[in-house]
């Protein structure tokens, strides 16, 4: 199966481990991702902020893109970059005026009928049409992870058909299920971690993410689990910091999903760049690995 | 004596408010004050004195100044919770974003500058390359946030603002996370010259 691909700029960088993570869980499943040409910025949410017409004319252009070189539906993994270009798609769908007025300057020009999905969507797919059987080699029934799912796989500014529930999705628990993993249940799935306030409101963005680790902890959970790059970034490199200021003895990896699927199909922690996460992330899997020995 | 009591007057008041109302795409007249957008909201804390219900009343109101230095237009992290379960479907995140483009627009000095220079930043970047380049765009973000507080002369705040930038840099480099490539796009151009048409012919 062929699909479109756009990383985006956060996988071509901060979190390159996750394109690398993607491509190589994908590709063990039998689907193909192809990067689509010469991609731009999605604009993000700062250019809600500042500009609404480059909002919707930089997605726009790869929608584009990714139609003209012949694609059905194109795969997104960053949340922010998804819900940009599934807005933008929407909004030129419903304005033809503006649909014409960008179509005018793009090379690419959009029609409108691409589907642009989570990576969730795709992942459960095909966890659900068998990709998984046969290839699932370890089972790490001790991780206790909590599916964090964050804002934007869910909640849109604008008429959009959410892919999962919006208040309580369930997605990342069904794939993690498939792969004798057993998430456990709590109540941050879809709040907020401060996303850019990270950096420009820590003290805003710092007491959301306690809150979070907190009910984590809580609820006996030994890691996080999210496929959205400033999620994981957010949580993992600030996690020192906002648990000391909120006396939080804990410490939690905080996983991509990718992560946990490339684990269960055999490859190794070196292989995923695990190593690469700022909250020590590597010897939980070692423990995991011994169980699963013995087990044997 | 200038009195704190705002001054109502219904024609201004509605002039403000269908503003926004169409620059935001929202139907903030439909308001009615349930306050299920502030019980969400993450935004919100215990100060009690902002909250999305507060900005669309005083969008309502009319009184453009104090919603326009209201700091719920930047403690707002655009989560879209407000909006998702809102019963008149009103996304306050999006009338927030209005509110800052009209603080932009003004010329008045926004009430939390280095939030605006950090979205500015990182849009300009976006453009510039086609791709946002994060080291780049982090530099130019500090820069402009370091000379806002140079010219106030927060020389005690500048010092905090270096060691934590540096610290987490350090922390980004120490555990592979830095990016030294440079990203671009052909987009750049594309997406510059639609926006130059937009502008001449939206006679902004």
């Amino acid at each position: 199966m062929d699909i479109a691909y756009y990383p985006g700029c956060s996988l071509k960088q901060s979190s390159a481990l996750y394109d690398l993570q993607t491509k190589k869980v994908f590709s063990k499943m039998d689907i193909n991702l192809k990067e689509i040409a010469d991609w731009n910025c999605c604009g993000a949410t700062s250019a809600g902020k500042t500009d609404d017409f480059l909002s919707i004319a930089m997605p726009a252009r790869n929608i584009g893109i990714a139609e003209t070189e012949g694609f059905s539906e194109i795969v997104i993994p960053c949340s922010a970059c998804y819900s940009k270009t599934v807005v933008a798609k929407e909004k030129l769908n419903n304005d033809p005026e503006l649909k014409q007025e960008i179509n005018s300057g793009l090379a690419s020009k959009i029609k409108g009928n691409l589907k642009v999905s989570t990576i969730l969507e795709v992942l459960l797919a095909g966890v659900e049409s068998g990709a998984l059987s046969g290839k699932i080699q370890k089972k790490y029934q001790g991780l206790k992870p909590v599916c964090y799912y964050g804002c934007m796989l869910t909640r849109f500014p604008y008429k959009v058909n959410s892919p999962d529930d919006v208040e309580n999705p369930k997605s990342m628990e069904k794939i993690l299920k498939k792969i004798g993993l057993h998430p456990v249940d709590w109540n941050y799935k879809t709040c907020c971690c401060g996303a850019s306030a990270a950096m420009n409101d820590p003290e805003t963005s710092f007491a959301l993410m306690a809150k979070i680790m907190k009910d984590a902890v809580a609820r006996g959970a030994n890691c996080f689990v999210v496929t959205c790059p400033m999620c994981q970034l957010n949580l993992d490199a600030y996690q020192e910091e906002f648990c000391t200021q909120n006396n939080i003895s804990e410490r939690l990896p905080v996983f991509f999903i990718t992560e946990l699927l490339g684990l269960a199909m055999g490859m190794s922690v070196k292989n995923l760049q695990i190593d690469r996460h700022f909250v020590e992330s590597t010897s939980i899997i070692n423990l995991q690995d011994k169980v699963v020995k013995e087990r044997k | 004596m200038p009195s704190n009591v705002l001054q109502f007057s219904p024609t201004d008041a509605s002039a403000f408010s269908r503003k926004v109302a169409e620059i935001s795409g929202q139907d903030i007249q439909s308001c009615y004050q349930c306050r299920r957008c502030t019980a969400g909201c993450p935004a919100v804390n215990d100060d009690g004195n902002f909250s999305p219900d507060m900005l669309i009343r005083l969008v309502n109101l009319g009184d453009k100044d104090t919603a326009l230095n209201n700091k719920m237009v930047w403690k707002c992290v655009t989560c879209y919770t407000c909006g998702t379960r809102c019963p008149n479907n009103i996304h306050t995140s999006r009338i927030a974003d209005t509110l800052k483009k009209m603080v932009k627009e003004s010329g008045v000095e926004p009430l939390k500058p280095n939030i605006a220079y950090f979205h500015s930043s990182f849009l300009e970047s976006g453009v510039r390359w086609g791709r946002v380049n994060e080291s780049e765009f982090m530099g130019a973000y500090e820069m402009k946030n370091i000379l806002h507080l140079a010219k106030q002369q927060k020389y005690k705040d500048i010092y905090g603002e270096i060691v934590q930038l540096s610290q987490f840099a350090w922390r980004v480099l120490k555990q592979g996370r830095m990016h030294f490539g440079f990203l671009t796009s052909k987009g750049s151009k594309e997406i510059k010259k639609l926006k130059k048409q937009h502008k001449t012919s939206s006679k902004m």
